[in-house]
Formats: C-alpha cells, sequence, structure tokens
C-alpha cells in the first residue's frame, strides 16, 4: 500500500536490499515531521518574547476600542499618580528655593542667637523660660577668644520700623544694628556708595546703608547719596544703598535700613539682644568653630555638662533641618493619599479584567485550541492588566506636567525626574498585582467549557 | 546492526523518535534508549509495536460525567479504533453519539477517563496541560462548525495565531501564514476581519489557520454546519485537495452527504462504534 504524505514518502519495508539505503533517503530528507517531545525551552525562550509582543498589543487595542470604560477603570491610577508626582514636584521646587534664597545664610556661616530656630513644642516652650539674650558683652567676649575665624559680627534688630522722607512714608522696615564686616558676612552687597566703616563704627556716626525699596519709594529719580531720612523718628543720612536681593515667599527682602550698632545702641536700645554672625573659612572649620562658640558659651554661663544649651547655634543645617521636617510630613500625607488611591485604582483594574475575563471566555477558548499554555493566557492578562495601569501612570505624569507648570507661575514646582519614574514604576506594579487573579482565572479554564460559551 | 547504523544517522539528525525503528518491530522503548534521548515518565509505559503508518489509535476509550447523586453519564463507552497516516475518515451519528465527546479526545481538548490513546506513537491520554497545549499546537489543525476566529484580528493574524504560541518570529510567522493563505486561494482578502469576509471565506481562514503549522491530523467538527449547500460543496473540495495532498483528515457530522465525501465511515450510537465501513 503506498502512503501518501505531504512529505516524501517511506517506501514499504519489503525490499531488504534496499531497506538500509531507502530509510537513509527518508531521514536525510525529511524535514517536517515534528519531534514528539515538547521541546519546551526552546519553545518557552523564543516563545516568550513572541506572545509577550501578541499581549502587548492586544493590550493596547483593547485600550483604543473601549477608550470610556478604559478612562474610568484607571481614574484610581491617575489620580494616584498624579498627586504623587505633583506633590513631588512642589516639595522639590521648594527646596530648590529654599536652598536658593533661604538656607543661604552666606557661606560658611554660623549664627550664635537666643534661640534655636528649629526647636518645635516642647523644646521651643522650654527656651522661652530658660534661654538668656545675648548681648554685646558676649559678642566681644568671644571675638577675642575664639580662634581661627574668617569674621565675626553682629547684628541687632529693631523690627518693622517707620521710615519717612519728605512726604512719603514705608511702614514695616527692617531697621538693624550692623558691625562694619556685616557687609563681608551677611546677604547684602553694595550697589552704590559704601557700607558703614570703622569710622562710623567708632564715632557712632547717624549714616545709613538702605535696600532697594526705599530707593523704589523715596529716590525713584534722585541720587539717594547724603540724603536725610526719618527712621523711627530719628533723622540718618544715607551713605550707601545694597544691590536688589529679591523676595522669599513673597517677603521682600529689600526692605532695611543698616545703621553701625554703637550708633543703635546709643539711640534705639542700650541693651539690645543680639546675633552673633561667625564665618569659617570653610565647611570642615564652621564645624569646628560651631564647637568652640558652643564650649566658650556654655564655659562663661556656667552651664552644667547634663544641661542643654540656654542659646542657639544656628547654620544652613539649621533651617533645612526645620525645613525637611515639614516636608517629611507633608510627604507622610501624600503617601498615604497615594496608597489608598492606588490600592482603590488596583481593585477597579481587577474587576475590569475579571469581566473581560467573562467577557473573552470564548475566545480563551480558541487560543487554548490553538495551543496556548496556561502560561501563554496568563502572561497575556498580566501583560494587558500592566499595560493598563501603565498607560494610566503616563497620563497621570502628563496631567502632573501640566499642573506643575500652572503651579509654578504662582508658588514654585520642579518635576524630578525620580518621581516620575516612581509614579510610573508603581502604577505599573499596581496593574501586576492585581492582574494576577484574573489572569489565573483566565489561565485555568477548560478550553471545551470554553468554546461552548457564546462569543 | 542495522539498527544501530539507522540509529546514529537519526541521532546526527536530531530527535526523531516513533518513526523508523518500530517499523522494525523494536519496541518503542528499545528505540529510545538506542537514541539516547530522555524518557518522560508517562512514555515509559510498553508501546506496542506499532507500524509506522498508525497516526491514531485508541483503546477502549471512556469518558464518563458525573452528574451528581451516583448518576453517571457515559458519553463513550469503551470505543476502540485506528487511523492510519494520510486516511480521510468521516466520524458519523446522530447528536448525543458520543462523537463530539470523541473529537474532544482525538484532539486533545480533553482526555478520557479511562482508556488510552496514541497519537503519531505517543500516549497521549496522560499528558500535562501543557503538553496537551503542544500538541494542540503542532500535531492538530482544528476546523470548527462555528468557524471559531477572533473577530477583532485580520484574517492574516488569525492564521498566524498558531505560530505564535510555537514562538516563530514575525517573519517567518508572515511568510508561512501567507503560504498557508494561497493553498486555501485567500490570499487577496488576508487583512480583512471575520465579519467582511462571506461564510464559506472564513471556513477558509480556519482551514489555513489549521494547516499552517503543518499537523499531523485535520480535525473538523461539522465544517459545513453553518454555510449553504453550494458553499459547503467548495469547502469539501478544499478538503479533497488537502486529502491528496497528503494530510490525513478526521471529519465528524451527522450528514451523510458529508460523510460520503470520505473514504471512510465510523459509525458512532450511544458512545459506542457500531460500524466501520471503506467508502471508496
Amino acid at each position: 500500500m503506498a502512503q501518501r504524505c505531504g512529505r516524501p514518502p517511506l517506501t514499504p519495508l519489503s525490499k531488504e536490499g534496499n531497506h538500509l539505503g531507502s530509510i537513509l533517503v527518508a531521514v536525510l530528507s525529511q524535514s517536517q515531521a515534528p519531534p514528539m517531545r515538547p521541546d519546551s525551552r526552546a519553545r518557552r525562550k523564543s516563545g516568550f518574547w513572541v506572545t509577550s509582543r501578541e499581549a502587548f498589543w492586544i493590550a493596547l487595542e483593547t485600550l483604543r476600542t473601549h477608550k470610556l470604560r478604559s478612562f474610568l477603570t484607571l481614574l484610581g491610577v491617575v489620580i494616584a499618580t498624579t498627586t504623587l508626582i505633583v506633590v513631588m514636584s512642589i516639595i522639590n521646587g521648594m527646596n530648590l528655593y529654599i536652598a536658593d534664597h533661604i538656607a543661604n545664610l552666606g557661606a560658611n556661616v554660623f549664627i550664635l542667637s537666643q534661640y534655636d530656630w528649629s526647636a518645635t513644642g516642647e523644646d521651643w516652650m522650654k527656651m522661652q523660660r530658660r534661654n538668656k539674650a545675648i548681648r554685646i558683652e558676649d559678642f566681644e567676649y568671644l571675638r577675642d577668644n575664639v580662634k581661627g575665624y574668617k569674621n565675626i559680627g553682629a547684628e541687632a534688630d529693631l523690627g518693622g520700623s517707620d521710615v519717612k522722607y519728605k512726604s512719603r512714608i514705608l511702614h514695616e522696615v527692617e531697621v538693624s544694628g550692623e558691625t562694619p564686616n556685616m557687609i563681608d558676612i551677611g546677604q547684602a552687597k553694595v550697589g552704590a556708595g559704601r557700607y558703614l566703616n570703622d569710622t562710623d563704627y567708632a564715632h557712632e556716626s547717624m549714616v545709613c546703608f538702605i535696600g532697594q525699596d526705599l530707593v523704589t519709594e523715596f529716590f525713584p529719580s534722585l541720587d539717594p547719596l547724603d540724603k536725610e531720612i526719618n527712621v523711627s523718628g530719628i533723622q540718618f543720612r544715607v551713605i550707601g544703598v545694597a544691590a536688589r536681593i529679591g523676595t522669599t515667599f513673597g517677603q521682600s527682602q529689600d526692605k532695611f535700613v543698616q545703621i553701625p550698632l554703637t550708633t543703635f545702641r546709643k539711640i534705639f536700645r542700650a541693651r539690645p539682644n543680639l546675633a552673633v554672625d561667625v564665618q569659617a573659612w570653610d565647611a570642615q572649620q564652621m564645624m569646628v568653630l560651631e564647637d568652640e562658640v558652643r564650649a566658650l558659651m556654655r564655659a562663661r554661663r556656667h552651664l552644667p555638662y547634663h544641661d542643654t544649651d540656654n542659646f542657639g547655634i544656628n547654620a544652613s543645617e539649621t533651617i533645612m533641618g526645620l525645613w525637611h521636617q515639614l516636608t517629611a510630613s507633608i510627604f507622610a500625607v501624600t503617601v498615604g493619599i497615594v496608597a489608598v488611591f492606588m490600592v482603590v485604582g488596583g481593585i477597579v483594574i481587577m474587576n475590569i479584567m475579571l469581566a473581560s475575563v467573562t467577557e473573552r471566555t470564548h475566545e480563551i477558548g480558541i487560543r487554548k485550541s490553538l495551543g496556548a499554555r496556561r502560561s501563554d493566557i496568563m502572561m497575556q492578562f498580566i501583560i494587558e492588566a500592566s499595560v493598563m495601569a501603565l498607560a494610566g501612570g503616563a497620563a497621570g505624569v502628563l496631567i502632573s506636567l501640566f499642573v506643575s507648570k500652572i503651579v509654578s507661575i504662582f508658588f514654585t514646582a520642579s518635576v524630578p525626574l525620580s518621581a516620575v519614574l516612581v509614579g510610573l514604576f508603581l502604577s505599573t506594579a499596581v496593574g501586576l498585582f492585581f492582574g494576577i487573579y484574573p489572569a489565573s482565572k483566565a489561565a485555568n479554564l477548560e478550553p471545551i467549557e470554553a468554546l461552548r460559551t457564546e462569543a | 546492526m542495522g539498527c544501530a547504523i539507522v540509529a546514529a544517522l537519526v541521532a546526527v539528525r536530531g530527535n526523531h523518535e516513533g518513526c523508523l525503528c518500530d517499523a522494525r518491530g523494536i519496541s518503542g522503548k528499545e528505540t529510545r534508549i538506542a537514541m539516547g534521548t530522555q524518557l518522560a515518565p508517562s512514555s515509559t509505559q510498553e508501546t506496542p509495536a506499532l507500524p509506522v503508518s498508525v497516526m491514531i489509535r485508541t483503546e477502549n476509550l471512556w469518558k464518563t460525567y458525573d452528574m451528581g447523586e451516583a448518576i453517571a453519564v457515559h458519553a463513550l463507552s469503551g470505543v476502540t479504533f485506528e487511523i492510519d497516516r494520510g486516511e480521510y475518515v468521516a466520524i458519523m451519528g446522530p447528536s448525543g453519539s458520543g462523537k463530539s465527546t470523541l473529537m474532544n479526545l482525538i484532539g486533545c481538548l480533553d482526555t478520557p477517563t479511562s482508556g488510552k490513546y496514541w497519537l503519531n506513537g505517543q500516549l497521549v491520554s496522560e499528558l500535562s496541560d501543557d503538553e496537551l497545549a503542544y500538541i494542540r499546537n503542532k500535531e492538530i489543525g482544528f476546523v470548527f462548525q462555528t468557524f471559531n476566529l477572533l473577530s477583532r484580528a485580520s484574517a492574516l493574524h488569525n492564521v498566524e495565531l498558531p505560530l505564535v504560541y510555537s514562538g516563530v518570529p514575525a517573519k517567518e510567522r508572515l511568510e508561512k501564514a501567507q503560504e498557508a493563505l494561497r493553498k486555501v486561494d485567500l490570499v487577496e482578502r488576508m487583512n480583512h476581519k471575520p465579519n467582511e469576509l462571506s461564510g464559506g471565506q472564513r471556513q477558509r481562514v480556519a482551514i489555513a489557520r489549521a494547516l499552517v503549522n503543518s499537523p499531523s491530523i485535520i480535525l473538523a467538527d461539522e465544517p459545513t454546519g453553518n454555510l449553504d449547500s453550494a458553499t459547503g460543496e467548495e469547502i469539501m473540495e478544499v478538503f479533497e485537495r488537502l486529502y491528496e495532498g497528503g494530510n490525513t483528515i478526521v471529519l465528524v457530522t451527522h450528514e451523510h452527504d458529508i460523510a460520503a465525501h470520505a473514504h471512510r465511515i465510523i459509525h458512532v450510537r450511544d458512545g459506542k462504534i457500531e460500524r466501520d465501513e471503506s467508502v471508496k
């Protein structure tokens, strides 16, 4: 009986003489006879990428054809991602802002003052009771006994005062008494004229150094130098103008009048509460000087070993520390909100995927009848859930970019790349996790039952 | 001695069990040992010496459904038969006769409650889920009464689906799928979706899909059931062509006119084989 095959025929076994030869021919020319044992490893390796790509395109197609349903499904994930990124952007923006504007006490400068600026709650209450003011004697003592500083200066604040010129008046001007070296230590820089000098200091001169806001208000088209202004009822002659500094959190930094500290003591306060600014040569030395000042002050005030300081040593780190406390609590709240939305979003995705599996039971049956294994079906639906969630995350990223742009007009926001990556990763993970249950339901369908289901 | 030379040649060519040495009356187990291939636990059964030509062999297949309360429904009650490579067989019977159940078992969509089933020399009835899926992918090409195409995919994508599950890369898939469509005269429509095709065209796409992975057998369940008689005849002509090209075809139907196209009819009734006749 002749064999009919799509492949070159094997000759019958009756002819002994040709037997081996014919088998040889058959062996060498057969190309299509399949191996019977499932060559699962090779199939799995190349198969994984092929079926994954298939799943990926199916996922995008499903998203495309069910736009409204997809949108509603992904709302939770989108909101979560947007919230996360926007909050991170605001915090990031503020960090940069703070680092630039506020924490910049001046390079390598720390300030000895009555209070520690970063104290909170109970500590702060204690400080109100215990801490003593820094007096001129403390300043002079430190000036004479601390070794190796680059500069040491002092300032005393009057607080917000009225300054007048002719018929014009400015309220809430920061009036302070400074030592002459404060121009090197502090934020202000000379724009025109000169700063207060040692002669002014020695003679308790009635001179002042003004900020740009006063120039704008009093001397819009005049040269301010040598003009007399009335500071809190007293006349002072302007000898210098500061360069413009700018605003911090909406507060202008240019609304000030600085006079010599000696003059300040003569006219306004005999025993003012000072802030002593110490400038080091570099960051490392600054820490050394901080310790030295602390030790000297503690000794001077006869503080026992176990007592805390009754003064404050404040550096940029203090401010940054304060700031990070604040942002940490904001961030904690955000994490809570984001987590809730992600979980809700994940459950919604799971629900929709379950419905999708039920809807496509017939299709799954077809795929299984064509050779899709459990893992293929599982992979298909997990990838679908992940891609959907990732799309939600991406939408969240786009929205948050837009929102951050708007926020940065009124306030400050700068989108950090890390937040975007975390947002995308988190969304995908949520999709993956919540997609597992529906995917396994799909994978475990019996092919025949699935095929019998109405499409 | 001759077997050793054959074994060596085959080892050079690659894994190929079940076909050659069986011809000389050597058991499948010895053949596999000679070839140095690993034995899967399930196939350590003693396989009786099968002629190389036997494609499907069943022995006392039973399929029972437990309806609870000690009521058992026997869809198949001890079915035994053989189908050779290259045969064109119809399985015929009224509804409820068990022919669909038998087809599901042959097609590895289901496993028997008891009994054995060898496909191409391998004992199939005790394979794992993944192994069954592999066989469905590579050995069997299904053609259904309701076509069972994916409605949102083009004809081309439908045809290449078995290749996707074989892990075949895109370029090769495209070629093979187009080749399969060429065999059923449907290349011009390859980018159409099923709802843009007539019933006959859809069935031809299904046939192309069944062919694309070069399966051992083509299994058709009432392939003309949803078609008018003229289109039905066209489809039967396609099957005739495939048979002449050397494919093994098993048809399940309740219509005598359709069964008459085959060269052998196995009549099934009440879960048993009633009659097995050659018609051509």
